[in-house]
């Protein structure tokens, strides 16, 4: 993310991801498909458009399929630099305008990475989201990259580097990472390893936009008090000119070697409240169990009354916090647990109980009313994340990148509805087993011995 | 503390008033017990969002025991006379709903969020918790452990640390200098006798409103409410005086040195005004255009887009009822840098002021950007409740752009002149630094 307005753990944490997109629901689906309209463009790009005219705003949004999942090994965190340059300089704005221009018309917008995508947006009244469009396609099309105006900002995203690295939490969630995934690309951190940031060049930024930046290779989401054919008619004006190149994406689903043994990270830094993360290699998206894994992690870290919380903070007293649930990967990925233990003593009878939990899980059903739950709160939830501009945008192009439509945002509840507690007992069983699992601990340099 | 409005009220259906403002769907309301009620009708999703706000917060608690409105707020959602803790958590997320309490340092809440349909059982939840809440003993001690965790960790991150190492010298003995949330030699001293203190004092009907927005009607809301919480007795609810703050008489400097770090975190400042301030609008535009943005504003020109010496640098003016402060801020690992051009820019603005150009650019900022912000059902509740916790008046969402628009460019340099203080801060600076390093004269270190 270019300015810090949303706080660091969302601008580049893969993890944000999982986060948002664990939530998402649906009441009525014939809701929200009679609110959604869909075009492509003669040069590839593809257009999502939500219609909601109870306020006279509009969010426009550009999502590139590129990310930290693209990079190569040495050249971590290009895509998120590449971002920040995007702001400089185009044939529509020069430094130092793109905000003066945006500030004039009353609106707010800003820019960030994530694993699978980049993505741009600008919130206006929607009297003015043409102009949105004019900025995005001078972005798309029209980026250069002078010498000149690189080392600024070069530094400006080492800063935002040293930010996480100050960060005892910020330094837990990268490394445990690294030691859960040891090839796949998810493993990397958005913004880059230390390394590879202080190496970049501005003719690798100009070949990162050169071979990713176009039409064909971006999903433009407009939500809002907008008509669908207006916004047709706008892009087609604006972005039509340019020509759409499909990138090919490399597949990383099968790299990761199997886990075959428990695998434990520790972290001793000046902290005087612990961390633990546990991690299980699961299957992504793209694998029919996955659903079953979304309702395995609400029942058993999905909040208060979720089996963990209530054994560990309410019955043993012995954390203040937890949580827990599956990711949103393409690739096989991991179900975490989070704890916050009272004490760092208390750890191992922690990881006890934890796994007595989740043993418990894959040999018990869950009961009819935790099933139901789950489903309630995907029902509440989906009408919760429409209350936004930003909220449906985010959901609508993210389902698209990640699963191909829109339409996983009406998919998703129905999916939900079919799991059975049988299901869940067997994904539980197949999965979230000792020889399958990552520890990570974060505990005082000074009290460890 | 200085309530905007009589501390008792007469039961007379006298007093109730219907009003509405033009053009909106919201309305404002007072029952005869002195409850308010506001509301905010769009229909558009099957949602409602809740918050019953007290009119006192952490400000109030007890000078040794900060953290007690805090404990006080959560645990009105974790438990009654009838029904546990459990049951009441157990039953929000069956229904995939939000219900919780919390405190800032000027008021205190409970929150709801929901669907239509299930409504009519939040506010029973609702109504129950700030009638009978129960402060359940094992609740209690597990609040008071989530609490303890909570502030320990505020040191594991250097930007919390040196904001609560800043706000410690900006407001000393002022309440507002106390963690709201409690510190580790607070927590362990309340009691359960003082939040029920807390609760009977200021948890009263004639010092608390309800602001709803979403798919609601306002007749049958103010109805519900009525059915109730019609029957909550009023009381006088004391008045928090405090002294204004002192302003610094030269830049006063707490360096705390971290070997291990990469980057300096620094924040600076010195007292401001109050929320109500009638200088507060030209103060914010003013601050917008010195640092309110972490690259179009003139902090942001000159330390991030020039400079490349951070990724966020920024001031503003907070908002509180009692007093505010000014505040800046910057995470680098070139602080003698970045400082020396923070204290040259402010020291502009007050010399020189802003340009007309800049204020033309605050103003379409401002007035462009607002209707963003209550643009969702969240977004209009929080609005709601910010205008009716400061008193800007029913017409105040209409009428904002025209006031924004009404400031001149002399209010905003006389803003400047008047609620700057160049060379009048108190500082903080942690990181792998040292005082010789930052390169400051005529300043006074303290420890």
């Amino acid at each position: 993310m270019r300015t810090s307005s949303f706080g660091i753990a969302r601008s580049v944490l893969r993890w944000s991801l999982l986060a948002t997109l664990a939530v998402f629901a649906v009441a009525s689906a014939s809701d929200i498909e009679s609110k959604v309209f869909e075009y492509d463009l003669a040069n590839g790009l593809h257009i999502i458009v939500y219609v909601d005219s109870s306020a006279p705003v509009a969010t426009t949004s550009v999502w590139y399929k590129v990310g930290s999942y693209d990079e190569p090994l040495g050249s971590t965190g290009l895509s998120h630099m590449l971002e920040h340059m995007t702001f400089k300089h185009t044939s529509f704005y020069k430094p130092g305008q793109l905000d003066v221009i945006i500030d004039s018309a009353g609106g707010n917008n800003n820019g960030f990475t994530s694993t699978y995508f980049t993505a741009y947006y600008e919130d206006f009244a929607s009297d003015r989201y043409e102009l949105a469009m004019k900025i995005e396609a001078a972005r798309m099309g029209t980026c250069v990259f002078p010498d000149s105006e690189f080392e600024s900002e070069h530094q400006v995203v080492s800063e935002e580097r040293r930010l996480r690295e100050n960060y005892p939490a910020g330094e837990l969630w990268e490394l445990f990472g690294t030691t859960a995934q040891l090839v796949n690309p998810e493993r990397n951190p958005t913004i880059g390893w230390s390394d590879d940031v202080r190496h970049f060049t501005v003719a690798a930024v100009r070949d990162w936009y050169k071979r990713h930046y176009n039409p064909a290779n971006a999903v433009l989401v407009v939500c809002g008090d907008v008509h669908p054919d207006d916004v047709k008619a706008k892009a087609d004006k604006h972005f039509g000119r340019f020509k759409g190149t499909p990138v090919a994406r490399r597949d990383f689903y099968s790299v990761e070697p199997k886990q075959n043994g428990e695998r434990r990270l520790t972290i001793r830094k000046r902290v005087r409240v612990p961390s633990l993360l546990i991690g299980y290699q699961v299957p992504g998206i793209r694998d029919s169990s996955w659903y079953a894994g979304e309702v395995a992690g609400a029942i058993i870290g999905g909040g208060e009354t979720s089996r963990l919380h209530k054994k560990l903070v309410k019955e043993l007293g012995l954390a203040t916090s937890v949580w827990g649930g599956a990711g949103v990967s393409r690739d096989p990925s991991l179900f975490q647990v989070g704890v916050t233990p009272k004490a760092e003593s208390l750890i191992p009878r922690i990881e006890q109980v934890v796994q007595t939990e989740l043993d418990r899980a894959g040999t018990e059903l869950a009961t009819e009313r935790e099933m139901q739950q789950v489903r309630n709160e995907v029902l509440a939830g989906q009408a919760f994340r429409r209350d936004n501009m930003f909220g449906i945008t985010y959901w609508l192009a993210s389902s698209h990148i990640l699963f191909g439509t829109w339409r996983q945002v009406t998919e998703y509840s129905e999916r939900i509805n079919r799991v059975t507690a049988e299901q869940v007992r067997d994904y539980c069983a197949a999965w979230l087993k000792p020889d399958n699992r990552t520890t990570g601990i974060l505990v005082s340099a000074k009290e460890a011995k | 503390m200085n309530l905007p409005r009589p501390s008792v009220v007469t039961l007379t259906s006298a007093l109730c008033l219907l009003t509405s403002a033009f053009g909106l769907p919201l309305y404002r309301h007072s029952l005869p017990n002195g409850l308010i009620i506001l509301t905010y009708e769009e229909h558009r999703l099957p949602t409602a969002t809740v918050s019953l706000v007290c009119r006192s917060g952490a400000a109030c608690d007890p000078k040794d025991k900060s953290g007690t409105a805090a404990m006080m707020s959560d645990l009105l959602t974790r438990g009654t006379a009838t029904m546990s803790g459990d049951s009441i958590k157990s039953l929000v997320e069956f229904l995939g709903a939000l219900f919780s309490g919390g405190a800032g340092d000027d008021n205190c809440a409970i929150d709801v969020r929901v669907l239509t349909k299930d409504l009519g059982t939040a506010l029973d939840l609702m109504a129950d918790a700030v009638l009978h809440p129960a402060f359940n003993a094992k609740e209690m001690e597990l609040a008071r452990s989530r609490m303890t965790t909570d502030a320990r960790g505020l040191f594991d991150d250097p930007g919390s640390e040196v904001s609560y190492e800043f706000t410690k010298l900006l407001y000393g003995d002022h309440p507002y200098g106390r963690l709201s949330g409690g510190d580790t030699l607070s927590l362990p001293l309340i009691k359960r006798e003082d939040l029920v203190a807390f609760h009977n004092t200021h948890f009263r009907p004639n010092n608390c409103f309800v602001v709803a927005a979403g798919d609601i009607s306002h007749k049958e809301f103010v109805t519900e409410i009525e059915r109730r919480l019609g029957t909550w007795t009023p009381e006088p609810v004391p008045a928090l005086t405090v002294a204004p703050l002192t302003m610094p008489d030269r830049i006063r400097v707490k360096v705390i040195t971290r070997s291990d770090m990469n980057q300096t975190y620094v924040e600076f400042g010195h007292p401001g005004i109050r929320a109500g301030d009638e200088d507060m609008l030209a103060t914010r535009l003013m601050s917008y255009v010195l640092g309110g943005g972490a690259m179009s504003s003139r902090l942001g020109t000159s330390v991030r887009e020039k400079g490349g010496l951070a990724y966020d640098v920024r001031c503003w003016f907070n908002r509180n009822r009692l007093q505010g402060g000014f505040h800046a801020t910057v995470q680098t690992a070139g602080p003698k840098e970045a400082i020396g051009l923070m204290l040259r820019d402010i020291k502009l603005m007050y010399d020189s002021g802003a340009t007309r150009k800049e204020l033309e650019k605050a103003h379409n900022y401002f007035t462009g950007s607002f209707p963003l912000t209550y643009a969702s059902t969240g977004g209009k509740l929080s609005q709601v409740r910010t205008m009716e916790l400061y008193g800007y008046g029913l017409d105040w969402l209409e009428e904002f752009p025209d006031k924004v628009r009404a400031v001149s460019l002399d209010e905003v340099n006389r803003a400047a002149r008047d609620h700057l203080r160049p060379g009048k801060y108190w500082m903080v600076v942690l990181g792998p630094v040292t005082r010789e390093e930052l390169g400051l004269t005529d300043v006074e270190w303290i420890n």
